[in-house]
């Protein structure tokens, strides 16, 4: 069986949606060729020989970010260019699987946590994903890139664009559990515990009203953007537990003592409603 | 109120590890990642503890769930995605959920037919500060063309956090580094993926005056070791 942690979760639909935190299956590797990966059996292209099953190894793929023009200037048009690089060799990789209903999901966050985007950067017959974007003000913007590449494990990789100029303030969060009127209807949050502790689980009830005519957005009930004030963490999650109701569940580990900024989106009759909440994470004790 | 929702906490964490709820295991993803990320330390004979078997890393798992979340292990010392270095330590977003997910989900063996067979180990790099390393203290405007190769701290205070950039003359700025919780006892230099071109007039900032940070011309860095061939790097699979 060939069953990736995140094709998982786009297959169970049911009750319980799964967390991303699913073993992973096979993949399959050229003996000669190690750049050569499928999720699928198959023989290398390259050599012929029949590619071996394997447990992947959970690497790092590199992701070299260009952007154009390379001195970005607020306000105007720049462009994004993504290419991810072999780890084994430094090629080009061409081949993705679809997460979602997309072969790349990438976020883009401010400094000053007030500009978010989750979006999908066009992939170019030549291999590399461009996306085309305005920088609303100056200073620095973390990049996330979420793919997986064929038969390697899935990648969550941060980089960092810096626009000229003075750099925004570092934000101060206050405790923001408040109910949010999104696009077309109003998200509401509970957590357990109710204060979130660093380094244990934070399960996170989310309550959408009205619920009826809830979607699937980008192939999951929901999507979860995290990021600390200070964007040294980025998780990127989806529902534990979603069913189509009102209620959603996520659970997610706040790996330090800060406060996080936490963005989350549900489409409801062909609207994405985005709204965030700010949620402290104590030390234990 | 508090105190009785902490307790239960700690009780689940405590009593969490008799339940297995994971199917992340030891013997197929957690030491796959150990041996690229934690035992050229952690082994025998290393500088510290082994985490090379099973029996060895299991009583360490809460503590490793702790170290890897609050970035204190790997002592990568930087923060991943500001600059990219070929060397990088620092684990990914994936990485820090496997492990995490395999510690709080009872921290399971696995089948040790996953074991990988073979366990590559990368060369010790060989590598001392070169004669003409350029160290600068506070902000530094670059007085001649600099390819850079390689930063490496020389001296930060303890604990130190701080971003270094490179602002060019054009209005471009790179991300160099940013420097976290640095501890100068795993000092060791951050070698960039590509060299990076930075002209006379480039203004280095962001390097505290009381600390030093050297910039290591790219001509005086060990070139990167040549791509494996023919070696799968993977265990003795079995089908599901």
């Amino acid at each position: 069986m060939n069953t990736s942690r995140r094709s998982f979760l786009t297959a169970t639909a049911g009750a319980l949606v799964g967390s991303r935190l699913l073993a992973q299956g096979l993949v399959y590797q050229c003996p000669m060729d190690p750049d050569v990966r499928s999720n699928v059996e198959g023989v290398c292209p390259r050599c012929g020989m029949k590619l071996r099953a394997g447990i992947p190894e959970p690497i790092e793929f590199p992701m070299d970010l260009k952007v154009t023009p390379p001195a970005v200037k607020v306000g105007e048009e720049a462009q994004i260019e993504f290419s991810v690089l072999d780890p084994e060799n430094g090629k080009l990789i061409q081949h993705f699987q679809i997460v979602h209903e997309k072969l790349f999901h990438m976020f883009v966050i401010s400094q000053d946590l007030q500009y978010f985007v989750h979006d999908h950067p066009t992939f170019g017959p030549d291999g590399r994903f461009r996306y085309e974007i305005t920088f609303p003000k100056p200073g620095l913007y973390r990049i996330l890139g979420d793919f997986y590449p064929d038969g390697a494990t899935p990648q969550l990789i941060a980089k960092t664009i810096i626009v000229h100029g003075e750099s925004q303030p570092i934000p101060s969060l206050n405790r923001d559990y408040s109910t949010k009127d999104a696009g077309n209807m109003q998200v509401s949050l509970e957590t357990d515990p109710a204060e979130a502790i660093a380094g244990s689980k934070t399960i996170m009830f989310f309550k959408l009203n009205p619920a009826e005519g809830l979607e699937k957005y980008i192939g999951a009930w929901g999507h979860m953007l995290a990021a600390s004030d200070d964007l040294i963490d980025l998780i990127h999650t989806h529902p534990f537990i979603a069913d189509g109701g009102p209620n959603m569940q996520f659970n997610v580990y706040f790996p330090r003592p800060r406060t996080y900024r936490v963005w989350v989106q549900f489409q409801r009759k062909g609207v994405v409603n985005t709204a965030y909440f700010d949620i402290p994470a104590h030390e234990l004790g | 109120m508090k105190r009785i929702l902490l307790l239960s906490l700690i009780m689940f964490r405590a009593s969490g590890h008799d339940v297995i709820t994971t199917k992340v295991t030891f013997d197929r993803e957690i030491i796959r990642l150990f041996n690229t990320h934690c035992i050229s330390c952690h082994q025998s004979g290393g500088q510290a503890f082994s985490l090379t078997t099973y029996q060895e890393a299991r009583p360490w798992a809460k503590a490793i769930g702790e170290e890897v979340l609050r970035r204190r292990m790997p002592p990568w010392g930087a923060v991943k995605g500001f600059g990219d270095f070929r060397n990088d330590q620092g684990l990914t977003p994936e990485q820090l959920e496997l492990i995490v997910d395999w510690e709080e989900g009872g921290a399971p063996e696995g089948e040790p037919s996953d074991i990988p067979q073979q366990v590559e180990r990368p060369p010790e790099l060989q590598f001392s500060r070169p004669a003409d390393e350029l160290v600068i203290s506070g902000d530094t405007k670059l007085t001649r063309t600099l390819v850079l190769g390689a930063l490496w701290p020389a001296n930060i205070p303890d604990g130190a956090s701080f971003q270094t950039t490179a602002e060019l003359p054009d209005g471009r700025v790179y991300p160099l580094i940013w420097l976290h919780d640095y501890k100068m006892k795993f000092n060791h230099p951050f070698l960039l993926r590509g060299p990076l071109q930075l002209p006379a007039g480039t203004l280095v900032r962001g390097v505290p005056p009381a600390a030093k940070m050297g910039l290591i011309p790219a001509a005086d860095v060990p070139p990167p070791p040549k791509p494996k061939g023919g070696q799968l790097p993977q265990s003795t699979a079995h089908a599901e």
